[in-house]
């Protein structure tokens, strides 16, 4: 049965959160009313070809509408940061595993980068499950922080804002008194995401991570956007679809490149 | 659907023109999440080998004005595996179930055969991919000699009765050398065309985009040299063509077949759009009724000036 549609997405609200970076509203009562955090959207950008996964950064069930983060790096960010509200453009979603928190009483959730959009969807959803989050993030300097609110541990490599460092400096600072209910949700950069998985497994703290490859399609259909696991074979690892097994994988599984 | 629509190519009977290609659709079972894949004229796996494979490391896609370059390299879960978790679904699906073959040498290319004719019953066509640019041995390089395209396929037809499509490179210089070898060697048809080998280059880190450096170029860019390389076999062949390479609407299935195609794969478009086919089917039949055809009509009605 077929249960899965590409969305003609209408956007609604844009604002700039800094320089490079907007936020974007679309109404899609579908997406907004099935998808959890950690999963992805894939739509058109303009002119260019393929279409462009962004993560969900937030959603109103009862609206019917999605947000998504876009920090602009090239030609199809470019043109999406110049959509018009009232237009529609085309959308597959939601897409992707999501985190699973079931077991878990603690939360801490990191990363820096776009990471930050979905970070903010997994905070608003764990605190309207009442559950206990943390969240620590890590940016270059006090121009680049974005979607901060209060109470989140925040890094900067400048220092010039929150601790000086990496989001290492920030997650120090945390009091962890129940490592095997406490779960790391992690998106940013694939070297700082690293550095937290070396982190958790120090501390013995499950970490899931969510994984960015270069996508084609974001629907499992062309085996273009594949991520190295750890595999019994011959081959000691096995590659799989960022967009289908993942993005979310447990950081132990993953071949670090 | 009307059956209008209803095509040959050879001795297999499809519903529909229309064939998801290889290593667009893995096995369907995704795209089953978006429409029901029984109005399609049949489904080509992904590119197996008798070995699961990883495939390449790195960035594996490179996108292009009106298409992409691809650099996948094979990945597959081995053509055991495969008899075991997908052939069924794709058996299910209502689509014409169409295999494609890969391999590294010729010993590769009969081990295959030989283990997909046990499973004959499940299996309409072997599509013989003797045309991927993306691994180091095989395939392509196979595939740019005649000679070694017809003792392939010769050896390949004395092993089963399952109807051969033999998928050829457009990386040649004489297309009706390779599809004419095809048919000496016993193809019952030719599927034109794989992708063209390309690169892209970062200009900033001078490095290609591509971490396996050069890969597959197919989207709509490239129909013009597939349409080309249809009406320009269809002059010489006399087994049918299965024609692939841009399509992203029901008029460029109609070119096709105008060139000289029976039946067409679409791969790239569909990556974009996954549930385009249901549009263009919709569209073809209009076309059909509107122009009070049935589509097979259309094969070969090329008018050179
Ligand atoms: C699952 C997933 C979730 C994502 N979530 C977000 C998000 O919430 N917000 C956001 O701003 N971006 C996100 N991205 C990255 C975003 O998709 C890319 O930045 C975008 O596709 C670039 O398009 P472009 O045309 O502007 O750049 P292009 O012109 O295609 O490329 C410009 C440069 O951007 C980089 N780039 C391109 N594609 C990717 C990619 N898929 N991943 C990493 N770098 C890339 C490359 O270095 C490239 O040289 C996500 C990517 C994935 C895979
Ligand atoms: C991501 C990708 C993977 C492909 N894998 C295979 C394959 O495994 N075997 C094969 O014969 N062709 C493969 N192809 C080629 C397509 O089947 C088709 O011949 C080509 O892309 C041209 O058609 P299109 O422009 O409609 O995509 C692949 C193409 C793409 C884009
Ligand atoms: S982007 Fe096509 S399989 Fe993931």
């Amino acid at each position: 049965m077929a249960t899965r549609k590409e969305y003609k997405i209408k956007l609604i609200s844009k604002e700039l959160l800094n320089a490079d970076t907007c936020y974007l509203g679309f109404e899609c009562p579908e997406i907004a009313g099935t998808a959890v955090p950690g999963q992805f959207v894939n739509i058109s950008a303009g002119t260019v070809f393929l279409k462009r996964p962004f993560g969900i950064a937030s959603v109103d069930r009862e609206k019917g509408t999605f947000n998504i983060g876009v920090k602009i790096v090239g030609k199809g960010t470019e043109q999406i940061s110049k959509f018009e509200t009232g237009m529609e453009v085309d959308c597959l979603g939601p897409l992707g595993n999501g985190f699973d928190f079931e077991g878990f009483g603690n939360v801490i959730l990191t990363g820096g980068g776009t990471g930050v959009f979905p970070i903010n969807f997994a905070y608003e959803t764990l605190t309207s499950l009442g559950k206990n989050v943390t969240v620590c993030e890590g940016f270059r300097n006090a121009s680049q922080v974005i979607l901060n609110k209060p109470g989140y541990v925040l890094t900067t490599d400048a220092g010039d804002t929150g601790i000086k460092g990496t989001v290492i400096a920030g997650l120090d600072t945390l009091n962890i008194t129940d490592p095997s209910g406490t779960l790391i949700c992690c998106v940013g950069p694939i070297p700082m995401m690293k550095a937290i998985s070396v982190w958790a497994e120090e501390k013995n703290i499950k970490c899931l991570v969510s994984m960015e490859q270069r996508m084609a399609c974001g629907a499992g259909i062309c085996l273009c956007c594949t991520v190295k696991v750890k595999d019994d074979g011959p081959d000691g690892f096995k590659n799989v679809r960022c967009c289908k097994e993942g993005p979310v994988f447990d950081s132990r599984e993953v071949v670090w490149q | 659907m009307s059956s209008s629509l209803n095509v040959n190519v050879g001795s297999v009977n499809l519903k529909s023109p229309l064939i998801l290609a290889s290593g667009t659709c893995n096995f369907g079972r995704e795209l089953s999440e978006y429409y029901d894949l029984n109005i399609l004229g049949g489904i080509s796996s992904k590119g197996l080998t008798i070995k699961p494979r990883n495939g390449n490391p790195g960035v594996r896609v490179a996108e292009c004005d009106s298409g992409m370059l691809n650099s996948v390299g094979l990945q597959n879960p081995g053509v055991h595996y495969f008899i075991e978790n997908d052939l069924d679904f794709m058996k299910e699906s209502g689509a014409a179930v169409i295999v494609n073959v890969a391999g590294h040498s010729f010993e590769d290319y009969v081990d295959m055969v030989t283990t997909l004719d046990l499973h004959k019953a499940k299996i309409d066509a072997l599509e013989i991919n003797l045309s991927c640019p993306n691994v180091k041995a095989g395939c392509m390089t196979i595939g740019s000699d005649p000679e070694a395209i017809k003792a392939i396929t010769s050896k390949l037809r004395s092993l089963t009765d399952l109807p051969l499509w033999i998928k050829l490179t457009p990386n040649v210089t004489d297309i009706k050398a390779t599809a004419l070898a095809a048919q000496e060697g016993g193809a019952d048809a030719v599927v034109l065309i794989n992708t063209l080998m390309g690169m892209r280059i970062d200009i900033r880190t001078r490095r290609p985009v591509l971490t396996n450096n050069t890969g597959g170029y197919s989207g709509p860019a490239v129909k013009p040299v597939a349409i080309r390389m249809v009406a320009e076999c269809n002059q010489v062949l006399d087994i049918p063509i299965v024609g692939c390479g841009g399509i992203a609407d029901y008029k460029d299935v109609v070119e096709f077949m105008i060139a000289g195609a029976s039946a067409v794969e679409i791969g790239t478009a569909c990556l974009v759009h996954p549930a385009l086919p249901v549009m263009i089917t919709e569209d073809l039949d209009k076309y059909c009724e509107d122009n009070k055809l049935q589509i097979k009509e259309l094969t070969g009605t090329l008018q050179r000036w």
